[in-house]
């Protein structure tokens, strides 16, 4: 059960969601699927004031193809856009990345903007209050030091988004609309590199929707994960080869995703690429496997996915 | 405390509520409507034992809120069979001998009638990717694909 009390309200467009939240002072929560909110909200880690739900916005939930590019509302169903044809003939890695986000029941819930902006995660973090207060609160809780490597003063939760990786190896945009009006930015302009607050949001601000440049791409999704579905990933890489560029991507081994262009993707540029990105990661042991392990993996997963997109491209 | 009025059909049937904004759609079923075929597992979204029905598509009522589902229509387990009819699943689950606890039945069961009406001849990896939805620590699955399977064939022979 959720214990808190909160208000609810459903919106019909993004302007009296924006007024909604203002008038809440901003101790308002936007929801979308809810498969990461409602969670949060039951382990007491949201505890708004007002809860604002976004499905009733129709113009949230829709694919167009605008010329140059291709606008996905952010309300876009996992499920529904795997199964659209311009992702599938367009943006495999996307197409990859969806398929493998959790399971089949949650892609038919969880939404592609609701996927982007889910909260980092951690094993010391997403646990219930009575757990959480036992141990003394982490960083991320507004506490002092971290709980999973004891005494750092750096958050080192996991950003564990599917989707994100394989967006930015798309060179993707998104769109935000708030209170002091609506701007553009690239995907990667959207994280802080702070695991506590990933996010360069301001308050209130809602994500309406992602823009991929419309280029034909090549392209995958390799994803570390103990069981075949549901899982969150433990370590999730993405490539995309697009007009002569490839670009990897390495997600969940730290608060936003890795990126590398490569220009000729082939054997030893992937391994200049990955040995730029094992610079910046530092897995720790905030997840059920191994943080050494899950370091090794990533080149083990590049090495493949980038041979088995660059022979399929043949 | 504020109350959120809410109106959707459960098994056909119309219902109209005032909740809590905080209440889960799973807490309504049982609780309220004292249909308690859906379970609560883990409480958290994970292991699908809540699994209803919302506008015919298999969804986790433990992360649902009531309030979001106005509007909409909800089958529980409960509402499967026609009368004393069985669905073909819940006739094919016994058959097939894919239930051991059952708590993880009416989720699968319903899984597998969403998959069914969505594709009446899914192959066997089609199958094990919807139910992989949910979690079953007693059978290793072997049977309710088989289940699931021998209903296919049934409901749609070859011609």
């Amino acid at each position: 059960m959720i214990a808190s009390k909160f208000e609810f309200r459903s919106p019909k467009d993004v302007e009296e969601a924006v007024r909604l939240y203002r008038e809440f002072e901003g101790e308002a929560v936007y929801l979308s699927g809810g498969t990461d909110l409602v969670p949060r909200m039951k382990l007491g880690l949201e505890k708004p004031k007002v809860v604002i739900d976004l499905k009733r916005i129709a113009s949230l939930t829709t694919v167009e193809d605008q010329g140059d590019w291709i606008r996905i509302g952010a309300l876009a169903r996992i499920f529904d856009l795997k199964q659209n044809d311009i992702v599938r003939g367009e943006f495999p890695a996307l197409e990859a990345s969806l398929e493998g986000t959790s399971c089949e029941s949650l892609q038919m819930r969880g939404t592609i903007g609701g996927n982007l902006l889910q909260n980092s995660r951690c094993l010391f973090y997403n646990q219930s209050e009575f757990w959480r207060r036992s141990k003394g609160f982490c960083l991320k809780m507004g506490g002092e030091s971290c709980n999973a490597v004891p005494g750092a003063k750096t958050c080192f939760a996991n950003y564990c988004s599917d989707n994100a990786t394989a967006l930015c190896t798309l060179s993707a945009e998104i769109e935000l609309s708030g209170p002091d009006g609506t701007r553009r930015v690239n995907l990667e302009g959207l994280y802080s590199n702070k695991a506590e607050r990933p996010f360069e949001i301001q308050p209130g601000e809602i994500l309406t929707a992602i823009f991929l440049p419309k280029m034909r791409s090549v392209g995958g999704y390799e994803k570390l994960r103990v069981r075949g579905a549901i899982d969150y990933p433990l370590l999730g890489v993405a490539f995309s080869f697009v007009d002569g560029t490839g670009k990897l991507a390495v997600g969940a081994v730290g608060p936003r995703p890795y990126v590398v262009e490569i220009k000729q993707p082939f054997r030893d540029t992937v391994g200049e690429a990955v040995e730029t990105v094992l610079k910046q990661v530092k897995p720790v042991g905030n997840t059920v496997l191994d943080p050494d392990y899950r370091k090794q993996m990533i080149p083990v997963l590049a090495g493949r996915l980038v041979n088995k997109v660059m022979e399929g491209a043949k | 405390m504020e109350r959120f009025k809410v109106n959707f059909q459960v098994n056909g049937e119309p219902v109209e509520l005032d909740v809590r904004p905080s209440e889960t759609l799973l807490e309504t079923l049982r609780d309220r409507l004292e249909l308690t075929g859906a379970k609560e597992g883990c409480g958290l979204g994970a292991c699908g034992s809540c699994t209803v029905l919302l506008d015919g598509l298999p969804t986790r009522s433990c992360i649902v809120l009531t309030a979001e589902v106005d509007g909409s229509e909800v089958t529980t387990i409960e509402g499967l069979a026609e009368g004393e009819k069985l669905d073909p699943v819940q006739e094919s689950f016994m058959e097939k001998g894919a239930v051991q606890c059952g708590f993880c039945t009416p989720g699968m069961i319903l899984t597998a009638r969403s998959l069914l009406d969505r594709n009446p001849r899914p192959t066997r990896e089609d199958i094990i990717r919807s139910i992989s939805s949910n979690v079953c620590r007693c059978t290793g699955y072997k049977k309710i694909v088989e289940a699931v399977e021998a209903v296919s064939s049934t409901e749609t022979p070859e011609t």
